[in-house]
This record gives C-alpha cells, structure tokens and sequence, in this order.
C-alpha cells in the first residue's frame, strides 16, 4: 500500500533517566512522522516497544510521559496549537497520556464526570465539550455505562474510558504500559479495536505500547523498537536503549495479514531480545 | 449468628436459674432497665451521644489537618509524632488538661478530642500512605497541579476511607467517653450511671447499662457503614 511520510510528529533525542545516581535508560533516540495512506482518511501511528524485562521500558515511557525528570536529552512533540505545520514544543507532564496496565481511573467520578474533568482545560466551549463526550461515549460504545464508576465497569469499559480521558487531556498522543498484561482473548480483542478506532479518529493520533507479546506487536504496530541491554565494545552495559528498530512499512509488512515475513521478523526480534 | 444469640440467653436463663448465682438473672436486669429508664435513661443516652459526636467532630477536622499535612516534607515529623501520642496513658494527662480547663463539660469534651485525634491520624495516614502510585501519577497525566492532585486524589478520592476510619475508631470513642464520663462528672451519661450503678453492687442495672452501650456501639458502627454505602456507591471497602 502506497504511503508517505509527512511531518515529524514525536522526536526523541538522546535520553536518559537516573534514579539516585543509578543509569536506567541511556541515549534513546527516535523520530516517528505523520504517515499518509492513499485512499485512507485518517492512518494513526501505532508503535510498540518490546523488550526483556527490566530493560526500562516504563522507565521510557514515565520520561515521556513528564512523570520522571529526565537527566539529559529532549522531548519533542508536534505543536498542534501552531499554524507552522514543522512547529514542535517541548513535552511537558500531561502532553503525553498514559494508560497504565490496571487502567487507573477517578474511583470517585462517573465515565461522564471523569471525560469531563479531561476536558477541563481545553478551549472548547461547554456545548462543544458536551457534543464531543456524547459523540466518544457513542463511538466507542460507553452510553450504557456514563452514569457507572469505575468499580461498576468492565474491564473492556474501564479500558476505553481510560484510553478516551487521556486522549482528551493530553490530545493525540497515548502511551498504553502493557496494555494486554493479564488480559483474557476477548479483552484483547476490545483493546486492538480501540487501538483501530484511535487511528481512524485523526491522522495525527499516536499510539505507543508495550508488550512481551512480539506476535501481537507484528499484528498491531507499523513500528517496533527493541529496548534492551546495548554491548558495546565487547562490553555488555546496565543500562536500557534502543538496540534495534524495524519499521514495518518500509519493509512491506504494515497493514498486512500476519504471514511468514513476520514470523521471519518475528525470531529476528526473539534472537536480538535475547542477547541483550 | 442467631443461634449463638439464642444460645447464649438459653445459657443465661439457666445458669442464673438458682437461688445462688454470681450473674444477675434476666429478671433482675430488666428490673434495671425500669430503674434506669424512671431515673431518665433516655436524657443520659443523649448526653453521651451529643459527647460523642461533638469530640469526633472537632477530632476529625483536628486529625484530618495533621494527616492531609503528612505528605508536605517539612510537617511530615510533627504528624508523625501526633500518632505517638496514642501510647500515652489516659489518667496522667488529663490531671493537667484539668488544670487548664476548669469547666467539666469542656474538660470532657477536649480530653476526648485530644486522645482521639491520636487515634484518626494514626488511621488516616494510613489511608493516605495505601494510595498506590498510580492514583498520583494518573491524576499528573491529566495535567493535575500538585494542589488537584491532593484534592481529587488524597480528599475527593479517600472520603469514604475517611468516614470508614471514624467508623472503625468509633469504638475507642465509645468505650473513652464511658471512662471520661465517670471520671469526669459533668452532665450525667452513661459512664455516670455505669459510676453510680458500680458503687452501689447494682448488678442488674451494671449489665442493662453493658447491653445499652453495646447496642448503642453496635448501631452506630451500622449506620455509619450504611451511609457510606449510600452516599458512595464507588465505595467498595
């Protein structure tokens, strides 16, 4: 499928995190652009970020998302309040939304109460803000459930409203920290539609996801970084960083059924998980 | 559970049956209840409670001050030592509350607050020191300042905790004020009658004052835990 790359949209440069002296993450750098699809309105980016355990992956994705001070390096995201279509800001806490595994929500607001708090600060009218609540509770299948706490949810429910209330916070970009941990096949099915209708809402919606399941990775995302241990010089360092990156468009494979290119991919990522 | 209820009454129809018998006989304390109830049971039990909710207010908006201060650095270690407090003994101190406040009434009031606020802070830093990780880091991505954070997180998210705790403490607060109540002779209550009972070998009217206290306890503690279940539907403690 023809496809093109347009503006830069998440520029990641050199960085690193440290805990008391102590390197998690070094010299991560990435860039991931607007891509277009001939004959498809709105493509989304969904990229997912694989790797052993304990190789820094949340500790990647707290940096990008403010909640952890970063000791060098930039964050830079696409400014959508600018009319140059280049202009980019620096990510600050909140620009960058964050889904955790346990989908954490408000326990004392309602899914109507919680996407209205999300959209406290936009500079949308009242009657807009209510118009564009109405219209994601019926897209995305939650007006049985406006009036339902958290408790009161399924977890496909608690999913989407905590997907939904970060996309109206943070606006186009949504880190998901092993969205498919501990998930039965039915849930799984519910979180990759989401991550579908994410990408059909707006070109520009950015979907960033862990998971230990590669296979899954190959299905859903046009990107996949590998985040382990570098060796460098013969030397294995404690530290995580992007070892590998494949980009599944330009190697033919984005937007496809799974086939035997990506179980190719698929041991190729096993294999460099593996030594690091 | 009705069965041990059942038991236990069968058990004490029994064994107080006898001419000689350490218990007083079933008869023997509803002969205590009349007592009481013609000496105006009715005005003590109103006494007590006014007591009681009066001191757990004013210990409540004392003890949610230090535990809601906890979190900020530099009033962490006077909360902390707040909760040390509970281990003081009860009769020492109030010699020398008695020395500061001269009325009874007040005097009650304030030795009540003073060893309940010990008490709650003890609990409610524990209902702030449980809020996992992601409850803070949740409300950060939605672009929470550190003031809304504490508002909708620790306040807004935790009320049902809080009223759980006054339920829980609610029972030091009733057995307290039964002990300030005798010690301190203000205007009558429970611990009163339980005092004057006491001193005149009243059996009878000792264990009907026990059954009321219980049964004063054990409705408190159900209507507290059926308001929070009412108001809060989100509450799943």
């Amino acid at each position: 499928m023809e496809f093109s790359f347009k503006e830069t949209l998440l520029y990641v440069e050199n960085l690193s995190v440290a805990y008391d002296g102590n390197v998690i993450i070094k010299d991560i750098s990435l860039t991931e652009k607007d891509v277009v699809r001939s004959g498809v309105n709105a493509t989304g980016q969904v990229i997912a970020i694989v790797g052993r355990s304990g190789r820094g992956k949340s500790t990647f994705f707290r940096a990008l998302t403010g909640l952890v001070p970063l000791h060098t390096g930039k964050i830079l995201i696409k400014d959508f309040e600018s009319n140059d279509p280049a202009a980019a800001k620096e990510a600050k806490e909140g620009d960058i939304g964050l889904v955790n595994q346990k989908y954490t929500l408000f326990r004392h607001k309602t899914v109507l109460q919680t996407l209205k708090y999300a959209l406290r600060k936009s500079t949308l009218s009242e009657t807009d803000k209510d118009k564009k609540i109405k219209e994601y509770i019926h897209k995305w299948g939650l007006e049985n459930c406006a009036d339902k706490y958290p408790n009161e949810l399924s977890g496909g429910q608690r999913q989407r409203t905590a997907i939904i209330e970060q996309l109206f916070s943070s606006d186009k970009f949504i880190v998901l920290d092993e969205p498919f941990s501990g998930l039965d096949v039915g849930n799984i099915e519910e979180v990759k539609q989401s991550f579908d209708l994410l990408c059909t809402l707006s070109e520009y919606n950015t979907v960033i996801f862990s998971t230990h399941d590669i296979e899954l990775a190959l299905r859903l995302a046009q990107s996949v970084y590998v985040i382990g241990y570098p060796t460098i010089n013969g030397d294995k360092k404690d530290y995580g960083t992007i070892i590998a990156k494949y980009d599944l468009r330009e190697m033919g494979l984005a937007w496809k059924d799974y086939c035997e290119k990506h179980d190719k991919l698929y041991d190729e990522i096993v294999h460099q998980m593996m030594n690091s | 559970m009705a069965v041990w209820i059942a038991l236990v009454f069968l058990i004490w129809f029994i064994g107080t049956s006898g001419q000689k018998h350490l218990f007083p006989s079933p008869s023997q304390v509803l002969e205590g209840f009349q007592g009481l109830y013609a000496e105006g049971l009715v005005v003590h039990i109103f006494n007590s409670l006014c007591l009681c909710f009066l001191s757990i207010f004013l210990a409540m908006v004392i003890a949610l001050l230090f535990a809601y201060s906890w979190p900020i650095p530099l009033l962490k270690p006077l909360s902390e030592f707040v909760t040390k407090f509970r281990f003081l003994p009860f009769t020492g101190l109030s010699f020398y509350i008695t020395l500061i406040i001269h009325d009874a009434r007040n005097m009650q009031i304030w030795i009540m607050v003073i060893f309940l606020t010990t008490f709650l802070t003890t609990s409610l830093i524990g209902v702030i020191k449980d809020i996992p990780e992601e409850e803070f880091d949740h409300a950060k991505t939605l672009k929470c300042s550190r003031w809304e954070v504490l508002w909708q997180v620790v306040i807004l998210g935790r009320i049902d905790y809080v009223i759980d705790a006054i339920r829980q403490n609610l029972a030091i607060t009733w057995m307290m004020l039964v002990t300030v109540e005798s010690i301190v002779v203000a205007s009558g209550g429970l611990g009163f009658l339980i005092k004057n009972s006491d001193k005149f070998m009243n059996h009878g009217r000792i264990i009907a004052l026990q059954i009321i206290i219980l049964l004063i306890g054990l409705f408190l503690d159900w209507s507290i835990n059926f308001l929070r279940k009412a108001i809060f539907r989100y509450s799943t403690i």
